[in-house]
């Protein structure tokens, strides 16, 4: 146990290390934006740093383990039968249910991320990664000049890439386990929690894209009414969510909602912060679906593309990972433990069974 | 959409180039036409990777027609965002409180030609390919056997699937599953749904893998493939120039050394 803490230890250190060497190369954190195509290249930078901190992270846990024990047990545990049968499956659920089921219930949600979280709660984050860069790749290439192929996903692996990743160590960590029957106490305790991190999440992720800083340090006089008017949209989004939970919370009395929301949330603001630059760069701003009226919006009322892109993710992303996490959640909870539990990661995502 | 079964010889030289010098010739388009950006060398990687392929596959109508539609959508969302709402000096003229400008035209001219220059590649190498020939031909290349048998198992998985989701989509509306009414309804809908189509799936899953188990995928040694589509050192030659100049070219404007072109 002590190994593996350490393992852990030297992925946080070198995830650390990289992300601050990278931080201070780039620079602070440059809000100018480029005229030729409004990126903003210091929130681009943070995206990327993100992104290749994480992979340090990975090595640095992969590399101790080497040292440690020869062989790289914990990355190829994740990939063993039972997820190469499963990995299949679950891409052919995202191509499927976001092309079919979005289409018939006619939501603003995505829906194509379901088999990547199933994988990654299932079987391990870097099996959830892999997943998501395979989903997108067979998205472009393998369904190329056919009616469900898209030529436009294959920049979105690395978002993909990410959800997979969040949802394995969220799965790890149990945030999907059910918890039924929560004591009074104990539901009220973890409801106030959940309330107090969706309100950081909300503060420190998602409000700063309308008021150009948090609510301490924005200076409100520079910014347009029409955006602060949609910061207490949002912000009352978000209360009216944490409402909604502290209510299901009550109703249902399971605990595992709050955890899964907190996580949905926390999984989307960084989704959020990876594709608005993949958007931004490739499409323009633009996926040619409902959201788009959000970025004219934001665009008309003065902001620059990346900033308008950014604006109109940290809405949709959040709510569409949220539900999605939700919608796991609940598939899981139906699930035999029995099939569970071959997984690699089954039983820790299902926790000890009780009694 | 698949032309020829895997094994057999294609109706042109086009299609019976080796899969990876499709796929080489199709993602250095589509990189190179949103990388390098601008409106000259997207229209130059269209003219030299994809117009000579799709004229000696005799798919050019088939290719152009089906990019322009894959590309729809999203460029008239981009010609509208970015024509009437995005920031310019030059005012064309006014729509209520929208004003087009011409950077706002221009910029959504860039985006769109790239938009459909890499639908259109990828649409030819769609055509000319059958995904699973790709895939054998990757297994042969040394690819992991894990990752080649995802591939090929998702690409059998997906027909499978759309006919579940349909089925399961009908079946709950005539149990009464509303998929039309208000927005809260609708999500309400969405666990009915997506539950029936996921479970019934997972239910394989015990099978496959106990299946792969009985084959002894996990075998370590080498594998020899009964197929893999055959190759050339001249294509091989290709591939190298494509991605190499590619790479070369986008080194170059990191570096200013190549000019930046309209």
């Amino acid at each position: 146990m002590q190994r593996i803490w350490l393992r852990g230890v030297a992925g946080i250190a070198a995830a650390l290390a990289v992300g601050l060497v990278a931080l201070t190369a780039s620079g602070t954190l440059d809000a100018t934006p480029d005229p030729a195509t409004g990126l903003i290249a210091g929130a681009s930078a943070l995206a990327i740093t993100i992104a290749i901190a994480i992979l340090a992270g990975f090595l640095g846990y992969a590399a101790l383990e080497l040292l440690q024990t020869g062989r790289l047990d914990s990355i190829a545990s994740q990939f063993g039968t039972r997820t190469l049968a499963l990995m299949p499956i679950a891409i052919a659920l995202n191509v499927v249910l976001g092309q079919t089921i979005g289409t018939a219930l006619r939501m603003p949600i995505y829906l194509d991320s379901i088999g990547t979280i199933l994988v990654g709660v299932l079987c391990g984050p870097l099996a959830g990664a892999a997943t998501g860069i395979l989903a997108n790749v067979v998205w472009t290439f393998g369904l190329a000049g056919t009616p469900l192929g898209s030529p436009y996903a294959w920049p979105f692996a690395i978002v993909a890439a990410e959800i997979g990743l969040f949802a394995g160590l969220f799965g790890r960590a149990g945030f999907f386990r059910s918890r039924p029957d929560t004591p009074p106490d104990r539901l009220a305790a973890g409801a106030a929690v959940a309330v107090v991190v969706l309100a950081a999440l909300a503060y420190l992720g998602i409000l700063p894209a309308y008021l150009k800083g948090t609510l301490i340090d924005a200076d409100l006089t520079t910014v347009e009414p029409f955006f602060i008017a949609v910061a207490l949209g949002v912000a009352a989004g978000v209360a009216a969510a944490a409402v909604v939970l502290v209510v299901r919370l009550v109703r249902e009395r399971d605990l595992g909602v709050a955890y899964v929301v907190v996580g949905g949330a926390a999984c989307g603001v960084v989704s959020a912060l990876i594709a608005t630059p993949v958007a931004a760069i490739f499409f323009g701003g633009v996926t040619g679906g409902g959201t788009d009226l959000l970025v004219a919006a934001f665009q008309q009322a003065g902001s620059s593309l990346f900033e308008a892109v950014l604006q109109q993710s940290v809405i949709s992303d959040p709510i569409d990972k949220t539900i999605t996490f939700v919608v796991v959640f609940t598939i899981l909870r139906s699930l035999p433990r029995r099939f569970v539990v071959r997984f690699p990661q089954g039983e820790r995502a299902l926790g000890e069974r009780e009694g | 959409m698949a032309l020829d079964a895997i094994g057999r010889p294609g109706p042109s030289l086009y299609h019976r180039l080796n899969p990876l010098t499709k796929v080489a010739s199709a993602a250095v388009a589509t990189l190179g036409a949103f990388l390098i950006g601008g409106y000259v060398a997207p229209a130059l990687l269209f003219a030299g990777l994809v117009l000579p392929g799709a004229l000696v596959a005799r798919l050019l109508r088939r290719v152009v027609r089906l990019s322009l539609l894959v590309s729809l959508l999203i460029s008239v969302s981009v010609a509208l965002v970015s024509v009437l709402t995005r920031a310019g000096a030059t005012t064309l003229f006014t729509i209520g409180p929208f004003d087009a400008t011409l950077e706002g035209v221009d910029f959504a001219g860039r985006v769109i030609v790239r938009l459909v220059v890499a639908a259109a590649a990828l649409t030819l190498f769609g055509l000319t390919t059958e995904p699973r020939a790709l895939v054998a031909d990757l297994e042969r290349r040394g690819a992991s056997p894990r990752l080649t048998f995802a591939l090929a198992a998702t690409l059998d998985a997906i027909p499978r699937m759309i006919e579940r989701a349909v089925v399961v989509a009908a079946a709950q509306r005539a149990r009464g599953l509303d998929t039309e009414g208000r927005l809260l309804a609708r999500l309400r809908g969405l666990v009915p749904l997506v539950g029936p189509v996921l479970l019934s799936s997972l239910a394989e899953v015990e099978q496959r893998s106990l299946a792969l188990d009985a084959r002894a995928f996990g075998r370590r040694g080498p594998r020899h493939p009964v197929w893999s589509p055959p190759d050339s050192d001249r294509q091989r030659a290709v591939r190298w120039l494509l991605v190499l100049g590619l790479t070369a070219i986008l080194a170059g404007r990191a570096v200013g050394a190549v000019p930046e072109l309209p």
